[in-house]
């Protein structure tokens, strides 16, 4: 009931930002030798790992598989101590499921399948501890990720949740704000061209607010784009110094 | 950007304890809000002058419990910590937060926020195993070095703390930052402030009553509030608002539930709950939540007549049929206000406590429970009246404590007496401060006022070309409404003109004068005199539109087609203009009717000249007569506004108590000019709404609860009439009909009943209803809103504001300040309801007092004036209700006394006091005893002996006696020129003078009083249309006064 006070009269949120600013983002790629690539992301407190396999030759089914393109295959997964309480089960029920299924959406959206034929691409993300945004931080990691395997993609994906409160878009919710009751929306975006990967809204909204929503939405994945670019960046630089030794 | 993360805040949430972590982000440039700042903070709103001689911050405890000091207005410089703030929110809940808040809003306080918890030097974080107290403490401290710092050592910093650990702890860390206790610092900086240092006492001191309490439960727990929502939500409980009885308020109460669970048909009823352990520590107006009991356990509401000292009757008592009845589990949200009591006399108060400090103290309102308080000043104030807050009511105790706050002065001088009444409303009218006055046009002889020439510019002006005139009642002084007429296009369209007062071109928005008219929201009309809304200067001069001068005005033209009187045209916007003629409505009447008048106006010229004017001015005001006519018709048709109209004009016919404020025939013009008010309300409605579908400010009266018809639809078949509620025009007419030939009085009373189901017209914002429910029940207008007396008005200058915007953007402009959205707007409009809703109350309270007044100075047994004619409108349990025509009272008359005798009537029509019996029928009621069975029927005429009964706490009450049942014949004749009710004011007022002048001590009294009715008497009612407002709501109000059985339904007032 006494609810807590989201945005106060001077525009402060609970954590001490502003309306418009993000959390802060902190990211590693390559973090295991393993897999074919993969990357670490903390955005705030939510921590994420991302590990791309492929693109190899479908395994499993072989009826799933496309000819003219490849397959797409992601799996979402929360640590069991990811939460405050523990978590009885990681993967495999419906919010995961569902939050796989979103995952591929934005996939397929980003990476150039059409190079690769007949084959898969596999994305498995883990939420190391989860303090709101998950899906996002997902796809964050998740495109570090496939960036370091070297698959091609159009863009950048990032992603990034925006909630509502007093007539003001509020960037990147963290988890006490998402449970504040706020009606927040998630949007992926490939930031230079501006198209929008996936777009997820379970609340109610006013329509004349979906607008402003949106806008502030984009501009919030553009500054996170920013920042992946410098990890990637950072990280080619120290890999090129490494392959020079 | 620059951000920095720290983490950690340990938190343990309910049932298991949890781990939780938190980001914490603090930044280098936070706002510091002071004129001082050298670092060029980035401050918008409200900042801390620099020449003060110092600055406060306040710590923690301080804030949670003493923020009733800090809101003194001559305490200047406080700065607030985000860490107190936030303990208030957590520790005190919404309300007192809320408080704070608005405290921090208000530009009339100096005081301020800072976010020291981001600020990246001032955040400490806090360390293991250190108390939250002591983390707080060191937070404000580290806040208060800072500002010392931040401010470059230029202002010194005082911190106030309770903590005396910390005053020893960090007093001599820095220098240039002190800390002190609160009592060193009132005494040390505010010698003078004795207010402050009193309720400093009497805060502590409740403060230290609470530790001590004893442990045993006198009531059980409240359920703690996850449980009470998860219980809402099952069905389980049912919330809803508190509403005690009245006349039972030991026992009963109702819960009104909310209109969210009226959906559900079985809930949609009241649940009562009955005495005080099932109300379980609630206060009158609290939002609680309730468990119903068994079937079994599920009791009626007592319908019959109770005395105020009969409180103690149970067991025998009739009943009504049961209804559900429950018990309160919780409290949702406290509505505390302040509460004005007055102390017991002095034997009941040392066999009342072991402590001789401790005190019960007695609520005016009757409804509120005795409040514990600590005071030392007791019999020093017996006798008078004390405001006192109530902080807090523990389980363990019988009573809630409370601390005092001030004194009001002796019960029963008038003085006190208003008082009581506006802080029971909550009204609260300090004089209009220095601030405020200056930014107010100056206007006097030395420096006369001008009509500015850019203004003239950008107006459009009519003064050449339109006659403007006022009709107002005789002697008005502030006009805040004109009208024009004149033919255009040789004759074939009429020019229908209505020209408001600029308020709002003088009040911009914002500005501290709008601030304090929005709190005040409405003039206050009190019986012997009012509270302005807005400042003199302005209300009786600058926005009056007086004869023979240039003002601004707000201007509606329609262009009418002058055969079919269909509107071609309609134009809105600002006006310059000058009003030819300031009419009364006598003269307006007597022109009119072509009746040789003397217009003043017109008195210099020669005759030639005054014939052509007057000539042109009769047939401006026919051809008004004649539109105004049409849109009556035209409204008639289309819907049916006949019963709020006939309402008027009825009450008008047959009221002859109020005769002294309205002439007893109602006149044409009356109608006419209120006519085109509401025309050009309706029209500025529809424009607003149109161009603002979700931020306009409309007027709406929904529809009545056919369930309140029963009672009219009962008392009118007892005459025969049929009374059909399915319409508003059905019900206008059947209540048309309804005319007793004999006896005026059964329809006037009949009306007011119907008056008494309706629902109360609101102020709303468009985007807050659907668009349904915007019709106007009363008046049969789809849209209708208040625009017409914008000087007394909150809601009006709003609205003006609206149609500002809306001429502008038609224009291609875009509005200078940004609206209110429609979530501001639906506050403010709740805001302005209930500052109406007081006002009525207040009103209607005064009215009462003054009607105590003026019987108090007569003996009842021997004055002629004292017994008057009454008619019964009610039957109850064991007597009846009845009102007094000639004073406009109404009351219980009992037939059954407490000893169990009933009244019987001898041969003469005397009444005596017999043992017997009383029976009820639904249409009479009768008593029976040895010498025979009498019987009252209702709308029989009786005659009856009013005194007063006095009260120590409470407000006197008029009592009403029967001695016959016959009508009380002299009474007319003896006085043709039957009391007033302003008469009946001044008389009392003048009495008031007398005692006073008498008392050598209050000398200063009698000149001042004298003056105040000098300068309220000017002109109660500014226009017709108010007055015609208000004399209904007089009407209503009588209705409430009625000792209404029903709790919930005394509220129901209607005003349109």
């Amino acid at each position: 009931m006494a609810g807590l006070e989201l945005l106060s009269d001077q525009g402060y949120r609970l954590d001490g930002r502003k309306a418009t600013e993000l959390r802060k983002v902190q990211a590693r790629m390559g973090v295991f030798a393993q897999a074919d690539g993969s990357a670490y992301l903390e955005q705030g407190n939510t921590k994420a790992l991302a590990v791309v396999y492929g693109p190899h030759e479908m395994r499993g089914s072989r009826s799933r598989t496309l000819h003219d393109r490849a397959v797409i295959n992601c799996q979402y997964s929360m640590a069991t101590f990811s939460t405050a309480e523990r978590k009885r089960r990681p993967h495999g029920d419906r919010k995961s499921t569902e939050m796989s299924l979103h995952l591929k959406q934005t996939f397929e959206a980003a990476v150039m399948t059409q190079l690769y034929p007949r084959s898969q691409i596999d994305i498995y993300v883990k939420i190391l501890q989860s303090d709101g945004g998950n899906y996002s931080v997902c796809v964050n990691a998740a495109t570090l990720a496939v960036i370091d395997a070297g698959i091609p993609m159009r863009d950048y994906v990032c992603a990034c949740t925006v909630g509502f409160v007093d007539e003001t878009p509020l960037a990147d919710l963290c988890y006490a704000e998402e449970s504040g009751g706020v009606s927040s929306l998630a949007l992926a975006l490939l930031p230079r061209g501006g198209q929008i990967a996936l777009l997820q809204m379970d609340a109610r909204l006013h329509q004349d607010h979906l607008e402003t929503l949106i806008d502030a939405a984009m501009t919030a994945c553009k500054g996170v784009s920013k920042v992946l670019d410098e990890v990637v960046r950072q990280h080619l630089q120290e890999v090129s110094v490494l392959t020079r030794e | 950007m620059i951000k920095t993360e720290r983490i950690l805040h340990l938190k343990s949430c309910r049932g298991r304890k949890v781990r939780v972590v938190r980001e914490h982000y603090v930044r280098e440039r936070v706002p510091c809000f002071s004129a001082l700042c050298q670092a060029d903070c980035d401050n918008d709103g409200k900042v801390l002058p620099g020449d003060l001689t110092h600055y406060v911050v306040p710590d923690v405890g301080v804030v949670v419990d003493y923020l009733e000091i800090l809101e003194f207005r001559e305490l200047q410089g406080i700065v607030f910590t985000q860490t107190a703030c936030q303990a208030v929110q957590h520790s005190k809940g919404r309300r007192q937060y809320n408080r704070l808040r608005n405290l921090l809003k208000d530009p009339r306080h100096d005081c301020v926020l800072f976010a020291n918890e981001f600020q990246e030097y001032s955040y400490c974080p806090r360390e293991k195993g250190e108390s939250q107290e002591k983390w707080q403490t060191r937070c404000v401290y580290s806040a208060a070095v800072w500002y010392h710092n931040h401010l470059a050592g230029m202002m010194d910093i005082v911190m106030i703390t309770e903590d005396q650990d910390a005053v020893a702890q960090f007093s001599s860390l820095s220098s240039g930052v002190y800390v002190v206790s609160v009592q060193d610092y009132l005494s040390n900086f505010w010698m003078e402030l004795h207010a402050a240092h009193e309720l400093y006492n009497s805060i502590s001191q409740a403060l230290e009553e609470k530790e001590s309490e004893g442990t045993e439960k006198e009531y059980t727990e409240h359920l703690p509030s996850e449980i009470l929502e998860a219980g809402i939500k099952s069905g389980r409980y049912i919330q809803g608002v508190l509403n005690v009885n009245k006349h039972r308020a030991q026992q009963e109460a109702l819960i009104t539930t909310q209109a969210s669970s009226n959906k559900n048909t079985d809930l949609s009823r009241d649940v009562l709950v009955y005495g005080g352990k099932n109300r379980n520590r609630a206060v009158h107006g609290d939002v609680v939540v309730v468990e119903l009991l068994p079937k079994s356990e599920w009791r009626g509401k007592v319908t019959s007549l109770t005395e105020r000292q009969g409180d103690e009757k149970t067991g025998e008592d009739e009943k009504s049929k049961p209804m559900p009845t429950g018990y309160v589990v919780g409290i949702l949200q406290r509505n505390w206000r302040d509460y004005v009591v007055t102390f017991p006399p002095r034997e009941a108060t040392q066999s009342q406590s072991r402590n001789s400090q401790r005190i019960l103290a007695i609520p005016w309102d009757p409804r509120i429970p005795k409040i514990r308080i600590s005071t030392q000043q007791a019999d020093a104030l017996q006798d008078h009246r004390v405001v006192v807050r109530i902080d807090s009511w523990e389980s363990t105790s019988l009573y809630p404590n409370g601390h005092s706050v001030r004194v009001l002065g002796r019960a029963g001088e008038l003085e006190t007496e208003i008082q009581t009444i506006l802080i029971e409303n909550f009204i609260h009218v300090p004089p209009f401060s220095e601030a405020q006055l200056k930014e107010m046009p100056v206007n006097s002889p030395e420096k006369p006022w001008k009509v500015h020439p850019s203004q003239v510019a950008s107006r459009r002006d009519l003064r050449g070309t339109h006659l403007v005139f006022s009709i107002d009642p005789r002697g008005c002084e502030d006009v805040d409404d004109t009208l024009s007429v004149r033919t255009l296009d040789g004759g074939k369209l009429l020019e229908l003109g209505v020209h408001i007062a600029d308020v709002t071109h003088f009040v911009p928005e914002g500005s501290l004068t709008d601030l304090e008219a929005r709190s005040r929201a409405t003039t206050y009309y009190l019986a012997d005199r009012r509270y302005d809304m807005l400042p003199a200067v302005l209300s009786a001069d600058l926005c009056s539109l007086l004869g023979g001068v240039d003002r601004y005005a707000m201007s509606v033209l329609w262009e009418l087609d002058a055969h079919t009187l269909e509107v071609t045209k309609v134009w809105y916007g600002r006006t310059l203009i000058r009003s030819s003629y300031q009419l009364h409505y006598e003269l307006a009447q007597a022109l009119l009717n072509r009746e040789d008048t003397e217009v003043p106006e017109l008195a210099p010229l020669s005759p030639e000249e005054k014939d052509a004017k007057l000539a042109e001015l009769t047939q401006a005001l026919e051809m008004l007569t004649h539109v105004a006519r049409h849109l009556r018709a035209q409204r008639d048709r289309g819907g049916a506004l006949e019963l709020e109209g006939v309402e008027v004009r009825a009450q008008l016919d047959a009221e002859k108590n109020i005769t002294a404020l309205v002439p007893r025939q109602p006149l044409e013009v009356h109608e006419t000019v209120a006519e085109c008010m509401i025309y050009a309300n309706h029209w500025v409605a529809r424009k607003i709404q149109k161009t603002f579908p979700h931020q306009a400010l409309l007027r709406h009266h929904p529809p009545p609860r056919q369930e309140f018809f029963s009672q009219l639809v009962d008392s009118a078949k007892a005459r025969g009439f049929t009374i059909n509620t399915s319409s508003n025009k059905a019900l206008a007419d059947s209540l048309d009909r309804a005319v007793d030939p004999e006896d005026p009085l059964v329809n006037r009373m009949l009306r007011m009943m119907a008056t008494q189901a309706m629902s109360q017209a609101l102020y709303f914002s468009t985007g807050a209803q659907s668009q349904e429910q915007y019709y106007h029940y009363g008046l049969a207008l789809d849209h209708y809103t208040h625009f017409t007396s914008p000087i007394r008005r909150y809601a009006d200058m709003i609205v003006h504001r609206l149609l500002t915007a809306a001429v502008d953007l038609d224009k291609g402009l875009s509005p200078a300040v940004a609206l209110a959205t429609n979530k501001e707007l639906e506050e403010t409009t709740q805001h302005i309801n209930n500052k109406n809703r007081a006002a009525q109350r207040a009103q209607k309270l005064s009215i009462e007092l003054f009607q105590c007044l003026y019987f108090k100075e007569r003996d009842p047994q021997t004055d002629p004036s004292c017994v008057a004619d009454a008619a019964i409108y009610a039957i109850r349990d064991n007597g009846v209700l009845v009102f007094v025509p000639q004073y406009g009272v109404k009351g219980p008359v009992y037939l059954k006394n407490r000893d169990g005798e009933v009244v019987t009537v001898g041969q003469d029509g005397r009444c005596e006091w017999k043992t017997g019996s009383v029976k009820r029928y639904s249409e009479h009621i009768s008593t029976t005893c040895s010498s025979g069975t009498s019987t009252f029927t209702l709308f029989d005429h009786i005659t009856v002996r009013i005194s007063v009964q006095p009260s120590r706490c409470h407000a006197d009450s008029l009592n009403l006696e029967i001695i016959s049942n016959k009508p009380h014949k002299s009474a007319e004749s003896q006085q043709p020129h039957s009391q007033g009710r302003s008469q009946l004011v001044q008389e009392v007022v003048r009495q008031a003078e007398e005692a006073s002048q008498q008392a050598q001590e209050r000398a200063s009294r009698g000149p001042r009083l004298s003056k105040e009715e000098r300068e309220f008497c000017q002109s109660k009612t500014p226009n017709l249309y108010s007055l015609l407002e208000e004399i209904r709501e007089l009407a209503l109000m009588d209705v409430g006064a009625a000792a209404n059985v029903c709790a919930s339904k005394t509220e129901i007032i209607v005003r349109f």
